[in-house]
């Protein structure tokens, strides 16, 4: 017996997949469909919009070691600027752009940190957001990752473990570089070190005096200077005094750094948490100096 | 077109030197190099020395780079404001009791005057302008029961609040609450009178620490004033910069005292008794809701301390100023003691508590009535200040030492 039924004809599917979307970070071949790019991680949806409004967004980075507050400092910098638009106004593009904000705020408002950000690219979040300054005519479409610190040291010590971090720094138009101001001002110099390999690290990727980053805009954030007052003082003599091989070495090979001192949690206590032990928590949220250095690399970025 | 001329004029001076030497250099090379082909000499000469300096100039950097020591730079330039300038007042014979008073008035310690022991050596006259000074300055709060508990009941899912929900009901006798935070103007008259040097004045384990409470030039005084001064137009801002022991200190050199976690948290949440056991209380000063037009905190105000006269629709029941933003308050209760707040902290060094919030608490949830931080009592923030506190019982209006509770306010207070 023979049924009779209508077949629908998919055959322009078999097209668009037969058509690869590269990555908009690595440039990797990837299906229109795919959700996230097969060679790097990196959300899809950045190379979808990047098509579909006809911009070429930036890339900057928030670099730093584990447990130094880039998620908090992403996070709080997007939220001040999403709800305060006076000095810098910013739009996310895309649902997913909100969720590091949604996530930091959330958590700084129960009292607690947010969580370590995973080491596997896929869970980091993204945010794809237009950013225009008072001073400048065009808005600049920006991409910011918060990408894990124990992924940049692995990357770092192993290069090419990490495609994405690769693919991303190599085109970063600057970046921000978080330093942890307390542990530097306790003495110890591990801070210092890790610092100094992140900054070999991009030099590594590219040397080009004019293109690379020698000339491209750095802002050195002294996160945690809630608890180093004299860092919001002068952050330049904090990093002279306290982070010496950094400072020489910013002084030596990069031409646009600039020094900045920030903070979240006015004050801070400890809680035990099973399985974790003793984390920090904040008694109470009063940001400083989180704008400042974003505003001064908008600026340094040319649209 | 000036206006025009001076960005130009601005774009240029913002040019780094050595990029005026690079261009120098590479301008005088080409005009060395069409000087000398067009034998044309002051064009080969003005292209040499045109070359010659430039190369000079980025060579010379180079080298001084390469072999200097990598100096700190210099602290930004920014033109000190000019500090207020004010005499310390004349002392006062001990027989001139007029004048006694009127320094006494001055200097805000009318509290002192108000002594049940010393009341009675008052002329009625002056006992009334005392009086009249201190219901001025300072609102009554009845005697009652506060309900002291989670600092935001709202971050508790359902789950977590039978068994997080730490309170603790505490019996607060009656006392007068200073209506402003203490100004910049107040704690002058206590450092110009010696305070720091008055060791009767300090806690006894602080004694030794107490020279190391200078300000910016080394005097003694709050961490942000020059020269043992505030800045020039800065008196009506609330003091900050100042220790929990130097906020104590102030308060008994005036005859006060800081108000303790419950007394605090009464005046704020101003509870209506509703039967046994049962209470209303707010969660603001003025009320239930947050209305960010009240209290100076993260995005509502203008981003800085503001005087404590103003926000004055955000005044509590009983008359009190900003005790929700502008600046956190010390109280002289412990951090973490009542097990009412986050009983499962650790803290890094005992602290004392803080409370209302400052003009960059960026949650709502972190400046109500109830929310309670802490800090390092030898701490010197750019956004803790305090207020003091009097007992109803520590003053008498009347030769007969009764205790000055004011009948009308009572009865108006339903108390």
């Amino acid at each position: 017996m023979i049924k009779e039924g209508t077949l629908h004809l998919d055959s322009y599917r078999l097209a668009s997949y037969a058509v690869q979307v590269p990555c908009y970070i690595c440039g990797g071949g990837n299906t229109f469909d795919a959700e996230l790019c097969r060679h790097c991680c990196a959300p899809m949806a950045l190379a979808h919009q990047a098509n579909t409004q006809k911009v070429r967004p930036r890339m900057v980075a928030a670099i730093g070691t584990s447990g130094v507050g880039k998620t908090v400092y992403l996070g709080m910098l997007m939220d001040m600027l999403s709800r305060m638009p006076d000095r810098l106004q910013l739009l996310a593009r895309g649902a997913f752009s909100i969720t590091l904000q949604q996530i930091t705020t959330a958590a700084l408002s129960r009292g607690e940190f947010p969580d370590k950000t995973p080491n596997e690219p896929d869970r980091w979040n993204w945010v794809h957001a237009q950013v225009r300054a008072q001073k400048q005519r065009h808005p600049v479409d920006l991409i910011m990752p918060d990408m894990a610190g124990e992924a940049l040291l692995e990357e770092i010590e192993h290069p090419r473990s990490y495609q994405v971090i690769r693919s991303l720094l190599s085109q970063c138009s600057g970046v921000l570089m978080l330093v942890d101001a307390s542990q530097l001002g306790s003495g110890t110099l591990e801070q210092d070190y890790f610092a100094m390999k992140l900054l070999s690290y991009l030099i590594e990727l590219d040397e080009d005096p004019k293109t690379g980053w020698p000339s491209r805009p750095i802002a050195m954030i002294f996160s945690k200077a809630d608890e180093r007052e004299d860092c919001f003082i002068d952050p330049a003599a904090f990093a002279a005094s306290h982070a010496s091989g950094l400072w020489r070495l910013c002084q030596e090979r990069f031409r646009e750094v600039q020094f900045f001192a920030s903070g979240v949690a006015g004050s801070c206590a400890y809680r035990n948490v099973p399985k974790l032990g003793r984390v920090r928590v904040p008694l109470r949220v009063e940001p400083r100096g989180i704008i400042e250095p974003f505003e001064w690399l908008i600026g340094r970025i040319k649209s | 077109m000036k206006g025009k001329f001076r960005d130009f004029a601005t774009k240029l001076q913002a040019v780094p030197r050595q990029r005026w030497a690079w261009l120098a250099s590479g301008l005088g090379a080409a005009f060395l190099i069409f000087g000398g082909w067009w034998n044309n000499l002051p064009l080969f000469g003005i292209g040499a020395a045109s070359f010659a300096l430039g190369v000079m100039y980025i060579l010379g950097r180079r080298t001084s780079r390469a072999s200097m020591p990598p100096k700190a730079p210099a602290a930004p330039a920014v033109a000190p404001t000019p500090i207020a300038h004010q005499e310390p007042r004349a002392p006062v014979a001990p027989e001139d009791t007029e004048g006694l008073v009127e320094q006494m008035l001055a200097q805000g310690r009318y509290a002192l005057m108000l002594r049940p022991q010393v009341v009675g050596n008052l002329s009625a006259a002056h006992r009334e302008r005392t009086r009249d000074e201190l219901t001025e300055q300072m609102a009554f709060v009845p005697a009652g029961e506060v309900e002291l508990g989670p600092w935001d009941e709202h971050a508790l899912d359902g789950a977590q609040q039978d068994e997080d929900r730490h309170t603790a009901v505490y019996r607060v006798d009656a006392y007068y609450l200073d209506r402003y935070p203490v100004t910049n103007r107040q704690f002058l008259e206590f450092v110009m009178a010696g305070g720091y040097e008055q060791m009767a004045l300090w806690d006894a384990k602080i004694l030794p620490a107490v020279i190391d409470f200078v300000d910016q030039t080394g005097c003694l005084g709050p961490r942000y004033w020059r020269h043992g001064r505030y800045h020039e137009g800065t008196e009506e801002l609330p003091v900050v910069g100042i220790s929990w022991y130097e906020a104590m200190a102030y308060a008994r050199w005036v005859g006060k005292r800081l108000a303790t976690d419950a007394e605090w948290v009464k005046a704020a949440c101003w509870p209506v008794p509703l039967g046994p056991g049962s209470r209303m209380q707010r969660r603001y000063p003025w009320g239930d809701n947050m209305d960010r037009e009240r209290a100076n905190i993260w995005g509502s105000g203008p981003g800085r301390i503001v005087p404590v006269t103003e926000f004055g629709s955000g005044v509590s029941v009983g008359g009190v100023y900003q005790l929700v933003g502008n600046v956190w308050e010390w109280t002289s209760s412990n951090f973490g003691a009542g097990g009412y707040s986050r009983p499962e902290l650790v803290l890094p060094t005992p602290m004392k508590s803080v409370r209302g919030g400052a003009y960059d608490t960026y949650f709502d949830n972190q400046a109500t009535s109830q929310f309670q931080s802490g800090e390092n009592p030898v701490a010197r923030r750019y956004n803790v200040g305090f207020r003091c506190a009097l007992g109803a019982c520590d003053v008498s209006f009347s030769e007969t030492n009764d205790a000055a509770e004011p009948v009308a306010e009572l009865q108006e207070a339903g108390a």
